[in-house]
C-alpha cells in the first residue's frame, strides 16, 4: 500500500469537555447503591462532565474538530478524508442518528466539502481503528489530511441505569462510570517513517457480550449492561503479553516513551494494568491517568487526556506517546506516535 | 487493492442477518479452499442493527460465532481483528477500502467482507428486502480485483437523514427518514452497474455479485444512498 518514502504523522488533536460538571456522589452515593458500595472509592471517579441542553454528540464533535483544525492550520476543505468514531450518535432529544454516515453531516457543517466521510463502529477502540485506516490511506498516497473524530453524548445511560433498581441489576452499575466529552485528530503526510506506529490489532471475541450497548426497550435513549469484572479480568489476564507482544512488533524501547495513555474505564483499573506493565518493563515515565473528573468518555478518552495533559503544560514538540485502547468485543490495540510540531504552544 | 475469493449471498428474514452470515461465512470459506483460522480481519457494512445497537461491533459477533481466534492472545498466537463501517447504502465499498486499508498490516491474510442488515425493531417500518453477503478476499489471488473506490458528494441533500427514536405514544422504538428522497432505479449497461436507491446495502451488493459473474473485462459498480451521496467502485476481471 505504501507509496515511495511516503509516511503518515499526527498533525495536531483536541479533546473537548462540555461546561457542566456532576459529582458522582450526586447520583451515586452509598446509600444509592447495592451493599453500600462506595463508588467513588472502587472506581476513583469523582465527577464527569455533561452535556448541555442544546448539546449532543454533534455538536461535542463539532467543537472538538474546529479545535484540532486550528491547531493544525488548516482549513477544512483542505481535509480529504473524515471518519467519525463515536459510539453513540445521539442528538439532544436521544434520537440514534443512523444514515447516511455521521461523519457525512460533521463534513457539512465544517465545509469539508471535498472529503470523504465514513463511521467506524468498534466501541471504544472506534477512534483507534479509525486512525489506522487513516494512517493506511495517507501511506497509500490516496489522502493527504484526514480528521479522526468522535463527540460522545452517553451520560443517558447513568439515567437509564438509576432507573432501574441497581440492587437487581448489578450489570448496570457500569454505566454510572461515563462521561460525555469529544476528540480529533488530524493526520497528515510526512516524509520520515516510525512517527506514526500501531501494534497488531486483537478482538478477543470470546467476551463480545461482556458489554452490550443499544436503545432502550422501555423509555427514551440507550442502555448498557456489562459484566464488568469479567471483561476487566479479559484485559488484565491478557495485558501482559499483548504488551510485549506489541513493544516488539511497533520496535519500541520502553524507557523512551515519553507519555503512557491507557483507556480509562476507571482511574483504578488503570492503575491495576500499569502494575503489570511495570512488572513486566520496569517504571513508566509519565504514566497519564487523570480521569477522575471526567470518567470514561468511551471512544474519545485518549483526546479528552491528551487534551488535559497539553493544557497542563506537559507535553512537548516531537516526544513520543504510546496508547493503550480497549474496546467492547474485545478489542484490544496500541498506537506510538510522535507529538506534533509546536504542541507546547496551542 | 484486493481480490474476491469465494462469495455467497441471499434473501433473508428480518433478524436473520446473524445467523445467516455465520451460515454463509463457513461455505465462502470451505469454497477458498481455507480453514476458518485463516482469517484475520471481519469488517462489517451495514446501517441497521437489532434493538438499535451500538455496542459491540457486530463483525465481533461473526467472529466470535465462528470462533476464530477469540479467546487469549499468545506470543506466537494467530489472531483476528473485527470492527464494523457505516455510510449508508455505500456501505458495502467502504467495508471493501477498509479491507484493502487494513488487511497488509494483519498477519493472516484473508479477510471475511460481510454485509448486510436487521431489522432494528418490529415498529421500524421496513419496506425493504435484507440481504446477507459475505465474501472471502485476500490481496491476490484469482477472483475479480477491487481497482479502485471514488466517492461523490456532488448530489448529497443533507436533509435527508435515518434516525432511531423513541415513540412516547406507543412507547416503542422506530426508525424515521427526514427529508425527500429522489427515486431512481438505476442503470445497467454492459460495464456499469448501479442499483435502485431505495435498496438496502446488502441487497446493493447482491445484486452486483450476481451481474459480475457475467463479466470478464472491467465493471463499474455506483451505490447511490438514499441522501444522494454516491461510490463507484471499478473492478477488473
Amino acid at each position: 500500500m505504501q507509496v515511495g518514502d511516503r509516511f503518515a504523522q499526527m498533525v495536531s488533536f483536541a479533546g473537548y469537555l462540555p461546561e457542566k460538571q456532576v459529582s458522582t456522589k450526586s447520583f451515586a452515593g452509598i446509600e444509592d447503591l447495592p451493599r453500600s458500595l462506595d463508588f467513588v472509592r472502587l472506581t476513583g471517579i469523582e465527577s464527569h462532565h455533561e452535556v448541555s441542553k442544546d448539546q449532543g454528540s454533534f455538536e461535542l464533535a463539532i467543537e472538538a474538530a474546529k479545535k484540532a483544525l486550528l491547531r493544525a492550520n488548516l482549513e477544512a476543505s483542505s481535509i480529504d478524508l473524515i471518519i467519525n468514531a463515536s459510539v453513540s450518535k445521539m442528538d439532544k432529544n436521544l434520537s440514534q442518528h443512523l444514515s447516511p454516515s455521521y461523519a457525512t453531516s460533521i463534513a457539512n457543517e465544517l465545509g469539508a466539502k471535498n472529503a470523504q466521510t465514513f463511521d467506524v463502529s468498534n466501541a471504544c477502540a472506534s477512534m483507534m481503528t479509525s486512525l489506522m485506516i487513516a494512517e493506511s490511506r495517507i501511506k497509500s498516497g490516496n489522502v493527504d489530511y484526514a480528521l479522526i473524530v468522535s463527540g460522545e453524548f452517553i451520560t443517558p445511560i447513568i439515567h437509564e441505569a438509576k432507573r432501574r433498581n441497581l440492587y437487581l441489576h448489578p450489570r448496570a452499575l457500569a454505566s454510572l462510570t461515563v462521561g460525555d466529552g469529544a476528540a480529533a485528530y488530524i493526520l497528515g503526510p510526512s516524509k520520515s517513517s516510525g512517527r506514526i506506529r500501531f501494534s497488531e490489532p486483537f478482538t478477543l471475541a470470546q467476551y463480545n457480550k461482556h458489554c452490550i450497548g443499544q436503545a432502550s426497550k422501555k423509555h427514551r435513549g440507550p442502555q448498557m449492561r456489562t459484566k464488568a469484572r469479567d471483561l476487566q479480568n479479559g484485559v488484565i489476564n491478557n495485558l501482559g503479553v499483548f504488551l510485549q507482544r506489541s513493544v516488539n512488533y511497533m520496535n519500541l524501547k520502553w524507557e523512551e516513551i515519553a507519555h503512557t495513555y491507557s483507556h480509562p474505564t476507571t482511574p483504578k483499573a488503570v492503575k491495576k494494568g500499569a502494575k503489570i506493565a511495570i512488572d513486566i518493563f520496569g517504571e513508566i515515565n509519565f504514566l497519564h491517568n487523570d480521569s477522575s473528573d471526567t470518567a470514561n468518555t468511551a471512544s474519545t478518552t485518549h483526546g479528552v487526556l491528551l487534551e488535559k495533559s497539553q493544557n497542563s503544560g506537559y507535553l512537548k514538540s516531537d516526544e513520543t506517546v504510546f496508547m493503550v485502547s480497549f474496546g467492547s468485543g474485545l478489542a484490544i490495540m496500541a498506537i506510538h506516535f510522535n507529538l506534533p510540531e509546536g504542541v507546547e504552544n496551542w | 487493492m484486493v481480490v474476491i475469493l469465494s462469495w455467497e449471498s441471499r434473501k433473508i428474514g428480518d433478524t436473520q442477518l446473524l445467523k445467516s452470515t455465520l451460515k454463509l461465512a463457513k461455505k465462502v470459506v470451505k469454497d477458498a479452499d481455507l480453514e476458518l483460522s485463516d482469517i484475520g480481519l471481519i469488517v462489517h457494512g451495514g446501517v441497521f442493527r437489532e434493538h438499535f445497537r451500538t455496542e459491540p461491533a457486530f463483525s465481533t459477533h461473526i467472529q466470535g460465532g465462528l470462533n476464530i481466534h477469540c479467546t487469549g492472545i499468545g506470543f506466537e498466537s494467530p489472531s483476528c481483528f473485527s470492527f464494523d463501517v457505516t455510510d449508508g447504502s455505500c456501505s458495502p465499498h467502504i467495508a471493501l477500502q477498509s479491507i484493502a486499508d487494513i488487511l497488509p498490516s494483519i498477519e493472516n491474510k484473508y479477510a471475511l467482507l460481510c454485509i448486510g442488515d436487521d431489522r432494528p425493531s418490529k415498529n421500524s417500518e421496513w419496506n425493504q428486502d435484507s440481504y446477507c453477503v459475505v465474501a472471502v478476499m485476500a490481496l491476490s489471488g484469482n477472483g475479480p480485483k477491487l481497482i479502485s473506490v471514488d466517492y461523490d458528494n456532488s448530489n448529497l441533500d443533507t436533509n435527508i437523514v435515518t434516525s432511531g427514536y423513541f415513540d412516547d405514544e406507543i412507547k416503542r422504538n422506530k426508525t424515521e427518514t427526514s427529508g425527500q428522497m429522489v427515486s431512481n432505479e438505476g442503470k445497467y449497461a454492459d460495464d456499469y452497474f448501479s442499483g435502485d436507491n431505495r435498496w438496502l446495502s446488502g441487497q446493493h451488493m447482491h445484486e452486483f455479485l450476481i451481474r459480475m459473474n457475467k463479466h470478464d473485462d472491467t465493471l463499474e459498480h455506483c451505490i447511490v444512498d438514499w441522501s444522494g451521496k454516491s461510490t463507484t467502485a471499478k473492478w477488473e476481471f
